[in-house]
């Protein structure tokens, strides 16, 4: 109903409003499929680190293997980033909170920065 | 009897003696019923986010073995102590 009455409107006084919006709108979808186009390529590992090296350990104590699991930020980073299996992406994020708790990792803002 | 393993963050504005004191009381604080096993300086670092006004802290890491009864008690000491300023108790086993 909301959708239908701007149109008639439109109609009612000109008949160009229409013509203009609809090349606007396929512009739009181009530029949503292209963005969707930049995440898909964004190099990422493809195996969970932790599955592959069985002798690395998931260590809270591990300041730069920590690191490297939180963004600019301070955020855990999500799987679809870090690559990690569902069982070692829970284990990771405990050992952030953890070293979080003993101030080796921030709860906010930039970790690299500093070093 | 479990193996566990702790990281206490001390103020880093003791002077020697004062942190030394400060870790030998944790030390028999664990002894009372159990045994440290390692102790493991990490020295001053800098903390990633301030704690009570203060930006670096003094690490130390220790492993001991402990009745997981006692655990609370030592949390409890740890909690009082106010040179103490953040610490984590993992049970490694």
């Amino acid at each position: 109903m909301t959708e239908k009455n701007p149109e008639k409107i439109d109609e009612e006084k000109n008949e160009r409003p229409e013509r203009v919006e609809r090349p606007e709108r396929g512009e739009r979808s181009d530029r949503g499929q292209r963005g969707a186009d930049r995440r898909r390529f964004v190099s990422r590992p493809k195996f969970c680190q932790f599955c592959t090296d069985k002798n690395l350990k998931i260590d809270y104590k591990n300041v730069e293997l920590m690191g490297r699991y939180i963004n600019e930020t301070g955020k855990i980073r999500p799987r679809r980033q870090t690559g990690a299996c569902a069982k070692h992406q829970r284990e990771v994020a405990t050992a952030i909170k953890n070293a979080r708790h003993i101030a080796l990792i921030p709860f906010e803002g930039d970790f690299w920065a500093e070093y | 009897m479990h193996k566990y393993e702790t990281v206490l963050v001390f103020q880093a504005d003791l002077d020697e003696a004062a942190l030394n004191t400060a870790v030998e009381t944790v030390e028999t604080l664990i002894k009372n019923n159990g045994e440290v096993t390692k102790i493991d300086r990490w020295g001053k670092r800098k903390l990633a986010y301030p704690i009570r006004k203060q930006f670096e802290g003094y690490y130390v890491y220790m492993t001991f073995d402990g009745a997981p009864s006692e655990i609370a008690n030592i949390k409890r000491s740890l909690g009082y102590n106010e040179q103490i300023l953040r610490y984590i108790i993992v049970r490694v086993d």
